[in-house]
């Protein structure tokens, strides 16, 4: 199965066709960064939370590989029905995947879950890629956007089967290519004390003493919360320095 | 060399460049980014080369280690040295050449000199070392100042008297008055730093649209959240008009961290004036422990030599930092100076200017130039 240029509008025509311009390159993208995921030991999280049967589809595509001679790859569906959130904050450990078949609130009534997975994803340490149709979740919503533009959910549903073959047939495609699976050269360190770095946390347990446990995609960290409003567990915050300058949840109901 | 399509969210920044393209209409436009942070991300993700040519990026002061300069360093060096000292510091701080030496090097020569990650670090080593002296070396804008001030107040709370902070706390307001009086600069804007401004907020570069008609965007720090806010910047410009706007809502509030303000106000007041490496002394520019905090002051309770120390000839970071030249247009760039041997402070940091470039840009500039990178898909 292919899309060509013509498909996905890569070739500069727009298109009339359910695809987002420039999708081709997107899924190339989104497959290497899964393959690499999996190379390095991660497991690939699945959920749809109006679309079970693609949660249960995208995780058995992987699993269980149609092609004999590829390698299985860890993937697991989020149960129907659970708590999206707290399912995935109790599971997920730094350098998984998580992937997502849905639209958007309030189209789809489990997309506000589903975005604010994606938006714990720095802090939990997971690659994010949201498999959607309809209208498009805000700019920067997950590392990985796959969108349709059709509004009818049978020709998106039809439409998301292809986007998922094609994620897992690249993704074994880059498996073929060794040299792509290789940690990249140019992730130095940066300098995360005193420039203007502020990093993505998400508060487990708050102390008397105006400190928290806070998860990084580094793991746990104790910081000090003194500067911002009390926060409460499940909270988003930002890290500087050993402090929370921010809250990331002011403005948001 | 990285592309557009590697960004969070690739499609959207797709858009994002191509929309920056029509709006700006071919006029050249050239904007400064303030913050170190931002630089180092325009670097890594290639975002000069994705832009179209009619937009270009200055860089500017907003390192912390880059402008600090070489007489406080020898400064560090000396409280290091002292006997009984314990000397602590951010990892970047510790290859700063001053003028002999850096303090890794004073580390070798058996100062006592660890690496820590937060002030409060500093703060449990003097706690757990009360026969010594601890010292911490303060530096940083208004994004880690507060990390210092909160260490003080801990400090006081529990009557913790072998613990000192040599401060060099910096602001962000009086360099940019700075730049946009410099004759050899024309901007069209600035990106605006997004964590300094969780704490200051919007509201202090509102003298900027009104006593220098430049507009601001504060922006984040991922690839997209820098062409956001070039798009809104070119926005502003198409439409004639000239703001703060705020591109990274999702933590920046127009009015900042009011605790951590009122925090900053009560441990630090502002020096009369501090020099700024490169852009030399700077009115109202840097922090000093207050009176209520003098019995933690580093400078107070130790001798320290104080001697100013001019930067070495060669070395431009001066006008790298004013974005009046491009990292590669110093003299000795990428020959006497680079990072494992650095002359300037630009080449220390991996904010600064001239080592992200080193690091990310120097293989490519030709290329770019020559034939721009196209943006895929288009």
């Amino acid at each position: 199965m292919t899309l060509t240029h013509a498909d996905t509008g890569a070739a500069g025509a727009g298109g009339d066709g359910p695809y987002e311009h420039g999708l081709t390159e997107d899924l190339a993208r989104a497959a290497l960064a899964l393959a690499r995921r999996f190379h390095a030991g991660g497991t690939m999280w699945c959920a749809s939370p109006s679309w079970t049967f693609h949660a249960h589809h995208v995780a058995v595509e992987f699993v269980h590989p149609v092609i004999m001679g590829k390698r299985a790859l860890p993937a697991v569906v989020v149960p129907p029905g659970a708590d999206l959130v707290a399912s995935l904050r109790a599971t997920v450990r730094p350098g998984d995947m998580v992937v997502v078949v849905a639209g958007t609130a309030p189209s789809d009534p489990g997309g506000a879950d589903v975005a604010e997975v994606m938006r714990r994803g720095p802090a939990w340490g997971v690659e994010t890629v949201w498999i959607g149709a309809g209208t498009r979740p805000p700019a920067g919503a997950a590392d990985h956007v796959l969108w349709l533009g059709t509004d009818d959910p049978l020709v998106a549903s039809e439409q998301f089967v292809r986007i998922y073959h094609l994620l897992w047939e690249l993704t074994h495609v880059c498996f073929e290519h060794s040299g792509l699976l290789q940690p990249d050269l140019c992730e130095e360190e940066v300098c995360i004390t005193c420039s203007d770095e502020g990093r993505t946390a998400e508060v487990v347990a708050v102390d008397e003493g105006g400190d928290a446990v806070v998860r990084t995609a580094e793991g746990r960290e104790r910081i000090d919360v003194s500067l911002i409003d009390p926060p409460r567990p499940g909270d988003l915050v930002l890290v500087h320095a050993g402090s929370a300058i921010a809250s990331l949840e002011e403005g948001r109901s | 060399m990285r592309f557009v399509d590697e960004y969070r969210d690739p499609a959207a920044a797709r858009r994002a460049v191509e929309e920056i393209g029509i709006v700006s209409g071919g006029e050249h436009r050239k904007f400064m980014e303030v913050c170190g942070g931002h630089t180092h991300t325009i670097y890594k993700h290639g975002i000069e080369n994705v832009l179209p040519e009619n937009v270009e990026l200055v860089h500017g002061p907003g390192c912390p280690v880059c402008v600090i300069p070489m007489g406080r360093v020898d400064d560090a060096i000396n409280l290091a040295e002292q006997p009984g000292v314990i000397f602590t510091s951010f990892g970047d701080m510790m290859r700063v050449p001053g003028s002999t030496s850096n303090l890794l090097e004073a580390k070798a020569r058996g100062a006592d000199v660890r690496m820590v990650y937060s002030p409060l670090d500093a703060l449990r080593i003097a706690q757990a070392n009360p026969d010594r002296q601890v010292v911490f070396f303060a530096i940083g804008f208004e994004t880690t100042a507060p990390s210092t001030a909160i260490t003080l107040l801990k400090a006081k709370e529990a009557g913790v008297t072998n613990f000192s902070v040599f401060c060099n706390h910096v602001t962000i307001v009086p360099p940019i008055k700075a730049i946009l009086e410099s004759p050899d600069l024309r901007l069209d804007g600035f990106i605006g730093p997004g964590h300094v401004s969780t704490v200051i907020g919007n509201r202090p570069y509102r003298f900027l649209p009104a006593q220098y008609g430049k507009p601001l965007v504060t922006a984040g720090f991922e690839p997209l959240d820098i062409l956001q806010a070039i798009l809104m910047l070119v926005r502003q410009l198409r439409d004639g008009r000239c703001e703060v706007e705020n591109q990274y809502t999702r933590a920046v509030r127009d009015e900042g961290n009011v605790r951590a303000l009122q925090i900053l106000g009560q441990v630090f007041e502002l020096r009369p004036h501090f020099e700024w490496r490169g852009l030399g002394f700077i009115s109202h520019s840097g922090l000093k422990l207050s009176e209520a905090f003098a019995d933690w002051d580093a400078e107070l309770r130790f001798q320290v030599p104080g001697v100013r120390v001019a930067d070495p000839k060669a070395c431009q970071c001066g006008e790298v930092l004013k974005g009046v030249i491009k990292p590669w247009e110093c003299k000795v760039f990428g020959t006497a100076c680079t990072p494992e041997t650095p002359i300037g402070t630009c080449m220390v940091s991996s904010e600064g200017a001239c080592a992200a470039y080193y690091n990310y840009g120097r293989f490519t500039r030709e290329a770019a130039a020559s034939a721009r990178i196209p943006v895929r898909s288009a």
